[in-house]
C-alpha cells in the first residue's frame, strides 16, 4: 500500500518514512502543501497522513483541493492543536481522522490501518478470505492452520490484493502502489513475486489463490469471509 | 470637530448666529419703516403750516404771510426747506432756510397726486420732499395750480438709525457670547461623567484603579457595567494564565527530573521505556494546560451569542468519522433558539469532549440535547444534555470521573483529560454540572451554562 506523508517537520517526516517502510509500506514525502497537493493528485497513493500546519498551502487546503479534485483517498491529519474547534474543522474540510502531536507510531499505524480497511470495505484487522488470513497488527499470514513465511516485498503485494480482494488490479497499478517514485520499474519483478506467493499460498496448485486475467491483471479469487463491503464515509 | 462639546458648541453658534442675523434683519427692516413714516407725518404738519400762513400776494402768488412760525425754516442750512413754484416749475417762493443753496426742490415734480420722494442736493445732503400739488384761488372765480413742496435732511434720522445698528448690534453680540459662555459651561457639567470615566479608564490603565466607579448617570451605567465586566474577566484571564503558566512550569519538573536521573544512572535498555513514559506524562501535561489556557471562559461582553444547534450538528458529523468502526446513532435534539453566550472554541471544546466521551463509552446511542430556559434569578441558561446506551458510571465514581488528570503532575494516560476539560470551562463560566442515569441505559451528563 502506497502511503503520502506531507509534514514541513523533516525529522518527524523522515523518522515516520522509515517507520513505515519497515512496516511494509511504499512511501511517498512532501515538505510543503503545494507539494503534497501535486503529489496526491499525481501518484496512486492508498492513503494520505497530512500535518495541517503546513507551509506554502495549508493543510486543511489541501485537503479541500484534493476533495474538490475528486480524490477520495482516506486521509489522516496530524495536529499539535487539539482544541475540538480544530479537529472538527480538519474533518469538514473531508479528512476521515486526527491524531494529536505527539503520538506513538503504533497508534499511527493502527489508525492508518482502519482507514485502509475501511476503504477497502473490511472492518476486522484481520482479513480473511476462503483459508488464507492477513493479520494487518502482526503480519502473520496463515493458509488454514499453516503459519506462511513471506518477505517483505511478497507480504505487500499480498496486502495489497487481499485488501482489493475480488477487484482486477493491472501490473501497472501493483508496480506503482509497491514501488517508490524514483524505483526502476520492472514488470517482470511483479511477475516473478506473483509466481513465488503462488508457491508459497498454494503449495499444490490446487486452489489457485491468485487469478492472471491475460493483458488485464490480477484478482485474488478467494471470496471474503467477511463480506461487508460499505461505501467510505467522505466527508 | 473631535470633542462633543466642540460639534456641540459650534452647531449651536451657527444656528444662533443665523438666529440673530435674520433678527436683527427684520428689526432694521421695522426701523427704517417707522422713521420713514414719521418724516412723512413730520412733512405733512409743515405742508400744512404752509398752507394755513399763505395768502395771494400782490403778483397774485399764494405766499406765506408775515414770518413763519417754524424758526427751522427760516434758519438757513437748518435742514428743513419749503418751495412754492408754479406748475412751470418756476420758483415763487422759497423758505428762508434754503438761502444760498441750490433750489431743485420739487422742480421735477409732475403729476396730480402728492408725493414723498428722496432726493439728493447739489450740496450733497439727502432730504425727503412732500410735494403736493395745490389749486389757488388767485382771485375770487380763479385758480391757478402750483406745488408746494417741503423737504427735510434725512441725516438725523441716518445718524440715528446708525446708533440704533450699533447699539442692536452689542446687544446681539453681548447675548451671544453670553448664551455660548453658559452653553460651554453647561457642557462642562453635563459632560463630566464622560470626563470622569476617561480619567478612571485612564486610572485603570495606570494600575491605580481596578474598576469603574458605578454612580454614573443613567446613560453611562450600562457602558461602565460592561467595562467593570470586561475588566473582570480580563483579570480573571491574566490570573488563570499566570496560574497555568506557574502549573505547567512546576508540573514539567518532576518528568523532567526523573530522566536526568535515568540518564545518570546509566543502564541503557530501560532509558527508552523510562524515557517514553515520561515524555508520555510531559506531553499529558502539556496537553491538559494547554487546553486549560485556550479557555477564554467569563461572560462575553457584546456578544450576540453562539448558536448551538449548527455546532453540535458539526461535532456530530466529526463524531460520525472518528468513530466509524462503532456504527454510532448519535441524535441531536437541539432548538434554532438555544444559545450560548461564551466564548465558540470554549462551547466546542465542551461538547465535543462530553460527546467523544459518550461515543467512546456507549454501545451504539448517543443523544445530545440543548434546551433554553430561566433561572431562579430571570437570567438566560443553557443546558446541555448528553445521554449514551453504556454501562453508565456507579454513583461512587460520579465524583471522581471528572477529577481524573485534574492535578497536572498526577499521572495520567490521556483518559479523563476530556471531562476534567468540561469541569474546568463549566466553572469557568459559573455553570453546573451533574451526572446521573440515562433513560438510554448508560451515564447521562448534564451542564447548565450562561445562555443568551
Amino acid at each position: 500500500m502506497r502511503i503520502l506523508i506531507v509534514e514541513d517537520e523533516a525529522a518527524l517526516r523522515e523518522s515516520l518514512a522509515s517507520q513505515l517502510k519497515a512496516a511494509d509500506f511504499t512511501v511517498d514525502t512532501a515538505a510543503d502543501g503545494e507539494e503534497g497537493l501535486y503529489a496526491a493528485k499525481e501518484y496512486p497513493i492508498d492513503l494520505a497522513i497530512i500535518d495541517l500546519g503546513l507551509p506554502k498551502l495549508s493543510g486543511i487546503e489541501l485537503i479541500s483541493q484534493l476533495r474538490g479534485a475528486g480524490r477520495s483517498i482516506p486521509i489522516l491529519i496530524l495536529t499539535a492543536r487539539d482544541r475540538w474547534q480544530e479537529k472538527v474543522e480538519g474533518l469538514q474540510s473531508g479528512a476521515d481522522d486526527y491524531l494529536v502531536k505527539p503520538f506513538h507510531f503504533q497508534e499511527l499505524l493502527a489508525r492508518m490501518q482502519a482507514l485502509l480497511r475501511r476503504a477497502g470495505g473490511w472492518s476486522q484487522s484481520v482479513l480473511q478470505c476462503g483459508d488464507i488470513s492477513v493479520d494487518t497488527r502482526s503480519q502473520i499470514v496463515t493458509v488454514g492452520d499453516r503459519v506462511v513465511e513471506l518477505t517483505s516485498f511478497e507480504y505487500r503485494i499480498l496486502h495489497f490484493l487481499m485488501m482489493r480482494a475480488g477487484e482486477v488490479i493491472s501490473k501497472a497499478e501493483l508496480t506503482e502502489r509497491l514501488y517508490e517514485q524514483d524505483f526502476e520499474r520492472d514488470s517482470n519483478v511483479i511477475e516473478v513475486f506473483i509466481g513465488r506467493l503462488r508457491r508459497k499460498l498454494d503449495p499444490h496448485g490446487n486452489r489457485q489463490p491468485i487469478e492472471t486475467l491475460r493483458g488485464r491483471g490480477y484478482r485474488l479469487a478467494l471470496a471474503r469471509a467477511e463480506a461487508v463491503p460499505r461505501a467510505r464515509a467522505d466527508g | 470637530m473631535r470633542s462633543l462639546s466642540g460639534r456641540l458648541l459650534a452647531s449651536v453658534s451657527l444656528l444662533l448666529i443665523v438666529f440673530f442675523g435674520l433678527t436683527i434683519a427684520v428689526l432694521d427692516l421695522l426701523f427704517r419703516d417707522l422713521s420713514e413714516r414719521s418724516i412723512g407725518e413730520l412733512l405733512d404738519a409743515q405742508l400744512i403750516a404752509l398752507l394755513a400762513v399763505s395768502e395771494t400776494d400782490d403778483h397774485r402768488n399764494p405766499q406765506p404771510a408775515g414770518p413763519l412760525a417754524e424758526a427751522r425754516l427760516r434758519q438757513p442750512g437748518s435742514g428743513l426747506y419749503a418751495v412754492i413754484r408754479a406748475q412751470d416749475g418756476t420758483l415763487i417762493w422759497r423758505s428762508p432756510s434754503l438761502l444760498g443753496r441750490e433750489t431743485s426742490l420739487g422742480r421735477t415734480f409732475t403729476g396730480s397726486e402728492r408725493r414723498i420722494e428722496r432726493q439728493r442736493l447739489d450740496d450733497g445732503s439727502e432730504v425727503m420732499t412732500l410735494s403736493a400739488p395745490i389749486d389757488w384761488e388767485v382771485e375770487p372765480g380763479v385758480s391757478r395750480p402750483y406745488v408746494f413742496s417741503v423737504a427735510t435732511s434725512v441725516a438725523p434720522y441716518e445718524a440715528q438709525l446708525h446708533r440704533f445698528r450699533q447699539q442692536m448690534f452689542g446687544w446681539f453680540l453681548g447675548l451671544l457670547l453670553l448664551l455660548l459662555g453658559s452653553l460651554a459651561l453647561l457642557l462642562r457639567w453635563a459632560l463630566q461623567p464622560v470626563r470622569r470615566i476617561e480619567r478612571e479608564i485612564r486610572e485603570v490603565e495606570g494600575g491605580s484603579r481596578t474598576a469603574l466607579t458605578d454612580v454614573q448617570p443613567t446613560e453611562l451605567r450600562g457602558l461602565a457595567a460592561n467595562m467593570n465586566t470586561l475588566l473582570a474577566s480580563e483579570r480573571r484571564r491574566v490570573e488563570h494564565y499566570r496560574n497555568t503558566l506557574g502549573n505547567l512550569a512546576h508540573s514539567l519538573k518532576t518528568p523532567l527530573a526523573v530522566i536526568r536521573s535515568t540518564l545518570s544512572s546509566g543502564g541503557a535498555p530501560v532509558h527508552s521505556n523510562v524515557i517514553d513514559q515520561q515524555v508520555g506524562r510531559m506531553d499529558a501535561i502539556v496537553q491538559h494546560q494547554l487546553r486549560r489556557a485556550a479557555a477564554a471562559g467569563g461572560a462575553v461582553v457584546g456578544h450576540a451569542g453562539v448558536d448551538v444547534a449548527p455546532l453540535l450538528n458539526e461535532l456530530r458529523a466529526a463524531m460520525s468519522k472518528v468513530y466509524a468502526h462503532k456504527d454510532l446513532m448519535i441524535e441531536v435534539a437541539a432548538p434554532d433558539e438555544a444559545r450560548f453566550a461564551g466564548d465558540r472554541g470554549d462551547l466546542f471544546e465542551l461538547g465535543g469532549n462530553l460527546l467523544d466521551n459518550a461515543c467512546k463509552w456507549c454501545r451504539t446511542r448517543v443523544r445530545i440535547g440543548a434546551r433554553r430556559e430561566f433561572d431562579a434569578f430571570g437570567r438566560v441558561r443553557l443546558r446541555l444534555s448528553i445521554e449514551d446506551d453504556g454501562s453508565g458510571v456507579a454513583p461512587g465514581d460520579r465524583e471522581r470521573i471528572f477529577e481524573r488528570g485534574m492535578r497536572a503532575d498526577e499521572q495520567v494516560d490521556g483518559q479523563g483529560l476530556g471531562l476534567a476539560m468540561v469541569r474546568e470551562i463549566v466553572a469557568l463560566y459559573g455553570g453546573e454540572l451533574t451526572i446521573g442515569d440515562s433513560a438510554l441505559g448508560g451515564a447521562q451528563i448534564e451542564v447548565v451554562l450562561p445562555g443568551r
